[in-house]
């Protein structure tokens, strides 16, 4: 039965290819993606009761346990939100001529090429295979990336293939390192399970396990986004388009960082400490949160300030991971979930912003609010969410994040890391300054003509002298399936921030002790 | 047996060496081929013994898969990407021939020294396999960095690949059956997709230096 959510996207890959009536695959790809949200929930419930999900086909491949399901559930969410984003995003930019309904068929085939890829890594225990789903992640998405094909987004998409497909090689060599410290402890048949390597960590060779772990963390790191490997992802997740923005940053870094969680725990409980591991996780984390705030501060174009907020956020959870304390790893999840939501949310109005004003400057975009009313309020109450305020759930699990770097005994990366929080946060809130509160006149035709009929003198002597201009910006949500869309995930970072459902902390605290090992 | 394999180790590395004076594209593919050849040759090798040992055949398909795959289909592919690319004959290197040489054999003695202090199954005497190969790994890094053309990038790729694979043959005697296919696949399509995309930079750029893509930053 959970097999199921294997053969769900690829059935969507196949269609995709088949049909050519753009209604019926929007109808198809949103129907499929509910499936999958539905079998994913029938997946997470048989965790929650049995612990893990065990199925004897493929040689036991597929494996769901409390950590996979977490971050199974947030790619399938974001997955079934995006889709339906997407419906009205793409018939958008299909009436304003900028792709051709072929690209739609492809734009589909490779999204669900992507689901694919990283539901498939998420369900499976032998690390090889996690390694090449993840390999097939970057190659599924290089074209999303590089959707538009202008100069910019084939740049982006090369750096992308590139720097993705260097930095997973290097993945792979700590793979086969791991492989190797394994040989004369595991038998060949269920040689890199990742069960069979975590019941036998004591026994694997210590020397070889090192150097392993620094291999798959500078690999999977690069795809997770740490610094100072992360310089392909605020080019990618500004040129791709919207949605796609929203999965590669609310999903595929949360897949990467699932990879090195999985090596972590071994690497931790081989060693029975975790000095080693710990200054390595907390040392790419903080770089990565120096690296966002730094970059945050000085940012002119607001889809790459959200890709940099995404540094920060992974770096945040690199650094509660490598502490690895019962609450740090807590939080950890926790703020994973949570920063999916928020920035997915984030990026789908971005998007919307970007389709209405057509520039990706923060000082282009004035009076955001009385033109896109909704998306603007979602945009405004998101960027307050992203950078920590109360009473959305980062504001909660960041909270945690640092009440653990404190309880755990270093004062010193706490007053780092809220130094550093604190800049972002000044970052953001200059950012919103300019968008939301610079007075804009500029009316658009319509409205100018209507309102030239009631007081002519004073409006012209006001264009006269460069304070009103007439703009084609019109004002209203264009994309309205995506509105909803936007008022959900609003709706659902505030109520997490507020309470947290039982089942969904079962399932957290199930996941810390399954990586901890308790 | 050891003997051959520090032999082709050696031949291999020494293949690199090549590929990195190399100074124009046709001829940096063939050399590709000529490494890759010998690394099925490897793979051959080493198939037989565990054929005649162990009655297994893992490791002959994948000697077949690279010899269809390495030695034929990618550097077939990777010329006609080249041929349908606008290309002048110019420099394609930051620095001279001698001085890529020269760093090359830094690289190399850098290995022969960090391998062995890494302990485990290479503790006490030097494996001369495992430095051969993680110097490849490393050469191809270093060449990826001294191209400035598209298609100089992904024969890098494509030598890191072949080094990771040595390292893991020689350490290992290859990963598990069902996750080499499965890098197989990867590889290739990935070769493939990057193929495209020299194609589009050249369609959009004019040119496949890579140095010309610097619009995105900050």
């Amino acid at each position: 039965m959970g097999l199921i959510i294997w053969f769900l996207p690829l059935t969507l890959v196949f269609l995709s290819r088949v049909i050519s009536n753009r209604n019926t695959l929007h109808l198809i790809s949103a129907s499929i993606s509910g499936l999958m949200l539905l079998a994913a929930g029938f997946i997470t419930n048989a965790v929650i009761n049995n612990g893990v999900l065990n199925y004897n086909v493929f040689g036991g491949l597929f494996y769901v346990d409390s950590v996979s399901a977490i971050v199974l559930d947030i790619v399938i969410l974001i997955g079934l939100l995006a889709s339906i984003y997407s419906i009205g995003y793409l018939e958008h930019e299909l009436a304003e001529g900028k792709i051709t309904p072929k690209k739609i068929k492809l734009y589909y085939t490779f999204m669900y090429s992507f689901m694919f890829a990283m539901i498939l890594a998420l369900t499976v225990n032998n690390m090889g295979i996690l390694w090449i789903a993840i390999e097939a992640t970057t190659l599924a998405s290089t074209f999303l990336v590089g959707f538009y094909g202008d100069k910019h987004a084939v740049e982006a998409a090369w750096k992308y293939v590139i720097i993705c497909s260097v930095g997973i090689a290097i993945a792979l060599m700590g793979i086969i390192f791991l492989h190797l410290s394994s040989v004369d402890v595991i038998e060949i048949a269920s040689a890199l399970n990742w069960h069979a390597l975590l019941e036998n960590a004591r026994d694997l060779d210590t020397p070889i396990l090192r150097l392993s772990f620094i291999f798959i963390v500078i690999g999977f790191g690069t795809k997770a986004g740490l610094a100072p490997m992360h310089t392909w992802l605020p080019d990618a997740h500004s040129q791709a388009p919207s949605p796609i923005s929203a999965l590669l940053s609310g999903v595929l870094l949360n897949s990467a960082m699932y990879a090195i969680l999985r090596t972590l725990s071994i690497v931790n409980k081989n060693l029975m400490d975790n000095a080693f591991a710990g200054r390595i996780m907390v040392g790419f984390g903080l770089l990565s949160v120096l690296t966002a705030a730094i970059f945050i501060l000085t940012q002119k174009d607001y889809k790459r300030l959200l890709a940099y907020s995404s540094i920060e956020h992974m770096g945040i959870i690199a650094i509660a991971m490598g502490l690895f304390t019962p609450l740090s790893v807590f939080a950890g999840l926790f703020h994973m979930i949570n920063h999916s939501m928020t920035k997915s949310m984030l990026f789908m109005a971005s998007g919307s912003i970007l389709q209405k004003y057509g520039t990706r400057e923060i000082s282009k975009i004035k009076g955001l609010l009385t033109t896109l009313p909704l998306t603007g309020t979602v945009f405004l109450l998101g960027l307050f969410a992203i950078s920590g305020t109360p009473p959305f759930s980062v504001f909660a699990s960041e909270l945690s994040v640092l009440t653990s770097v404190f309880k755990a005994g270093s004062p010193w990366l706490g007053a780092a890391l809220i130094v550093l929080l604190a800049l972002i946060f000044a970052g953001i809130a200059v950012t919103l300054f300019k968008i939301f509160y610079q007075q804009s006149k500029d009316l658009p035709q319509k409205d100018f003509a209507a309102k030239l009929e009631h007081n002519e003198q004073k409006l012209m002597s006001e264009v006269m002298r460069g304070e009103t201009k007439i703009t084609d910006v019109m004002r209203g949500e264009t994309n309205k399936s995506g509105a909803v869309v936007l008022i959900l995930l609003l709706v659902l970072i505030t109520l997490m921030g507020l309470y947290m459902p039982v089942g969904l902390s079962d399932l957290i605290v199930n996941a810390q002790k399954i990586i901890i090992g308790s | 047996m050891e003997n051959y394999f520090d032999v082709l180790s050696a031949l291999i590395l020494f293949s690199s060496f090549v590929l990195v004076a190399n100074k124009r594209i046709i001829s940096y593919i063939r050399t590709f081929q000529l490494q890759a050849c010998l690394i099925a040759l490897t793979a051959g090798i080493m198939g037989m013994n565990s054929f005649l040992k162990e009655g297994k055949i893992d490791i002959l398909v994948v000697c077949a898969i690279i010899l269809i795959l390495k030695v034929y289909y990618i550097p077939r592919l990777l010329r006609k990407t080249y041929a349908g690319v606008e290309y002048k004959v110019e420099k394609d290197f930051f620095l001279n021939i001698p001085i890529l040489i020269f760093i090359c054999c830094f690289l190399v003695l850098f290995a022969y020294f960090s391998v062995p202090t890494i302990g485990g199954t290479m503790a006490g005497n030097v494996n001369i396999q495992v430095v051969n190969s993680f110097s490849l790994v490393l050469i191809g890094f270093f060449f990826m960095i001294s191209r400035k053309k598209a298609i100089g990038q992904i024969v890098g790729f494509l030598v890191i690949e072949n080094g990771i694979f040595i390292t893991a043959m020689f350490s290992t005697h290859g990963m598990p059956f069902i996750v080499d296919v499965g890098v197989f696949i990867d590889l290739i399509t990935a070769v493939l997709i990057m193929g495209i995309m020299v194609t589009r930079i050249n369609d959009q750029f004019e040119t496949i230096d890579i140095n010309q893509l610097k619009n995105l930053r900050g």
